[in-house]
């Protein structure tokens, strides 16, 4: 055998459609992950639904659903300042010093209250840290809890229902005509404009709103970073 | 074209739709696990945000309490009418509003507001002392639930507490009451004079003798 005269690798026939096959598979294949990484890594998918385990079973369903209990009750600075405080153990004891003072659920807070150590609740919604964000801003501007935080007064476990992505900030600051509302009605779950609760009504209220009390959503990048 | 090429094929299609099946139901239902954070940036910067922990404090507490015996600066919390309700000799409560706040609709507007967040709970709308969380207290205690030592909250039409001064509102509101707990650490200053306005107004208004 000569070294000018290589041996020829004779594939059989029926390679030659698969060849064509595996050109459509990369292409099929590169947009299968591309989809699949949109589809699995968007806020949505990450962000939304996260609902932690909580040191306390505390249940915003019983507070607020049933004993009708106002956000403001215990998130108090939502109204005066950039953040929602989680309430102090004192709070609580308010009433849990009188109300099941022996149930095993409440023994943390029984002993927060004892050694002045804060209840450690786990953080639900958490922005980067290089975004500012203010509660009294939306809250006193007719933006109702609701609108950010979907219906609390439902749930057993606090769980993220907004992506928080800048998107969602962006879309809401370009429109925020259906959100708006009477800012005593900021806390309201359930508040409905004289229409009706359809979207159609909404945004007419919000419309009227926004023009009778200058509502202007900044979108600049030094709102929200700065 | 072999025959394990056409079953291969439908094989791997059906298995690459898993994949987007998990993550379909993974966005419709809410899990305890903690997310999945990808790309950091700067996400999470080397500086405590309010309320957050920092394990440096035996306590765990990035916000740092006051040392006990801070006083504030300054002379503001000296003036006894406006931060206790009381005369300068703390011997009898004031029945006046303190200096600067005008009594007007927007004060007992915003008294109405206060009051429904902070004391309907316990005393009801119309301040009779039957508010959501009292009835829920006797349901739990006909529940036979333990621990219950539930009080019922004072209608707040009694005869002796409608005789009560603005001030003396004031102080039950600041620093409770025997069985009732202190609000002064929820209400600022300003808004517990605007509730004991309201409070003032509610009592006039169920008012029917005289
Ligand atoms: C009796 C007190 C109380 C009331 C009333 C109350 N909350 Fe809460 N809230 C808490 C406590 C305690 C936590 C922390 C534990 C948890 O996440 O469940 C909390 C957590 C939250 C969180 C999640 C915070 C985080 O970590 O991101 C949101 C959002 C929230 N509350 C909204 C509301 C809204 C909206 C209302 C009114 C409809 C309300 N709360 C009424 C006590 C209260
Ligand atoms: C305004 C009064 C009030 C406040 C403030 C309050 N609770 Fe409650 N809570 C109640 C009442 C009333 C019940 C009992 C409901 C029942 O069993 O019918 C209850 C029940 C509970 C239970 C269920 C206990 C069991 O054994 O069933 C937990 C847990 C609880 N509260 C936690 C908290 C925490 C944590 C806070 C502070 C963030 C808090 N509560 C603040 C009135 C209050
Ligand atoms: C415009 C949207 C928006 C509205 C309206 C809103 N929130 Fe929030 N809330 C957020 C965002 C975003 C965060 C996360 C903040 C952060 O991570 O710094 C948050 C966080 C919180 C927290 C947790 C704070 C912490 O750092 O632990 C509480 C409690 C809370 N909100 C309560 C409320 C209550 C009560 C209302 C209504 C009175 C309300 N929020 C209205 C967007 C909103
Ligand atoms: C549901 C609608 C809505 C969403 C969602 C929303 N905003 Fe807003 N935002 C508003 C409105 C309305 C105002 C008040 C504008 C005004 O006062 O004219 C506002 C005002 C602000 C302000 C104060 C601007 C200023 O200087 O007065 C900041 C900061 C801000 N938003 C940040 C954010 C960030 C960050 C997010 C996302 C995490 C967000 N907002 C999501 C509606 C929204
Ligand atoms: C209304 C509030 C708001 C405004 C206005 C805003 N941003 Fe953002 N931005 C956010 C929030 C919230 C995030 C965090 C998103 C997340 O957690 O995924 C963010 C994230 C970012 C990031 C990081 C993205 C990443 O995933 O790493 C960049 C870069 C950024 N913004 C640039 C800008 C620029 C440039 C502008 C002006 C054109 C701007 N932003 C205006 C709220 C805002
Ligand atoms: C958690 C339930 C609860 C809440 C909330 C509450 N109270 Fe009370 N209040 C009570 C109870 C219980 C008593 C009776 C105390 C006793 O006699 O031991 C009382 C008594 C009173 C009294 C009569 C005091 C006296 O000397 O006889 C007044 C006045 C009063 N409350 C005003 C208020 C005001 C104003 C608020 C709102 C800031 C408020 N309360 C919120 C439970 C509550």
């Amino acid at each position: 055998m000569s070294w000018n005269a290589p041996q020829k690798v004779i594939f059989p026939r029926w390679v030659d459609p698969l060849v064509k096959l595996a050109g459509a598979g990369a292409v099929l294949g590169g947009a299968y992950v591309a989809m699949l990484v949109a589809y699995g890594a968007s806020p949505k998918t990450l962000d939304v639904g996260y609902a932690p385990e909580q040191p306390v079973p505390y249940s915003h369903t019983l507070h607020v659903g049933q004993l009708g209990l106002d956000c403001r009750y215990c998130h108090t600075s939502v109204e005066r300042g950039p953040h929602a405080n989680v309430p102090p153990t004192a709070t609580c004891m308010n009433c849990h010093t009188k109300v099941l003072t022996e149930s095993p659920q409440l023994a943390p807070v029984r002993e927060s209250a004892q050694t002045g150590k804060p209840i450690p609740w786990v953080r639900v919604h958490d922005l980067p840290d290089y975004v500012y964000f203010d509660h009294s801003a939306h809250v006193t501007r007719g933006i109702g809890c609701v609108s950010c935080h979907g219906r609390v007064d439902t749930m057993d476990i606090v769980q993220q229902v907004a992506t928080l992505s800048m998107a969602w900030c962006i879309d809401c600051h370009r429109h925020p005509e259906r959100h708006l509302r009477p800012p005593e009605e900021a806390t309201n779950m359930t508040w409905a404009p004289p229409g009706g609760g359809s979207v159609e009504a909404r945004e007419a209220f919000g419309r009227q709103f926004r023009l009778d009390h200058k509502i202007n959503p900044p979108t600049d990048c030094s709102t929200c970073h700065r | 074209m072999p025959p394990w090429v056409k079953p291969l094929g439908v094989t791997v299609a059906f298995l690459a739709m898993i994949p987007f099946a998990v993550i379909a139901r993974a966005r419709v239902t809410a899990s305890p696990d903690p997310r999945i954070h990808i790309i950091r940036d700067m996400d999470n910067q080397a500086y405590f945000k309010a309320q957050s922990s920092n394990p440096l404090f035996a306590d765990g507490r990035a916000m740092r309490p006051p040392v006990p015996g801070t006083v504030a600066r300054g002379e503001d919390e000296l003036d006894d009418h406006r931060y206790r309700g009381t005369t300068p000799d703390g011997a009898t409560y004031v029945d006046a509003f303190p200096e600067g706040l005008t009594v007007d609709a927007a004060l007992l507007e915003r008294g109405r507001g206060r009051y429904q967040v902070f004391c309907a709970p316990c005393h009801g709308v119309a301040g009779y002392g039957d508010g959501p969380v009292h009835h829920q207290a006797l349901a739990a205690i006909n529940r036979g639930r333990p621990g219950m030592e539930w009080v019922t909250p004072t209608s707040l039409h009694a005869e002796n507490v409608r005789g009560f001064q603005v001030g003396r509102i004031f102080h039950v509101i600041t620093n409770g009451v025997r069985n009732m707990a202190p609000y002064g650490a929820q209400v600022p200053v300003d808004d517990r004079w605007a509730i004991a306005a309201y409070v003032k107004a509610l009592q006039a208004s169920q008012r029917t003798e005289d």
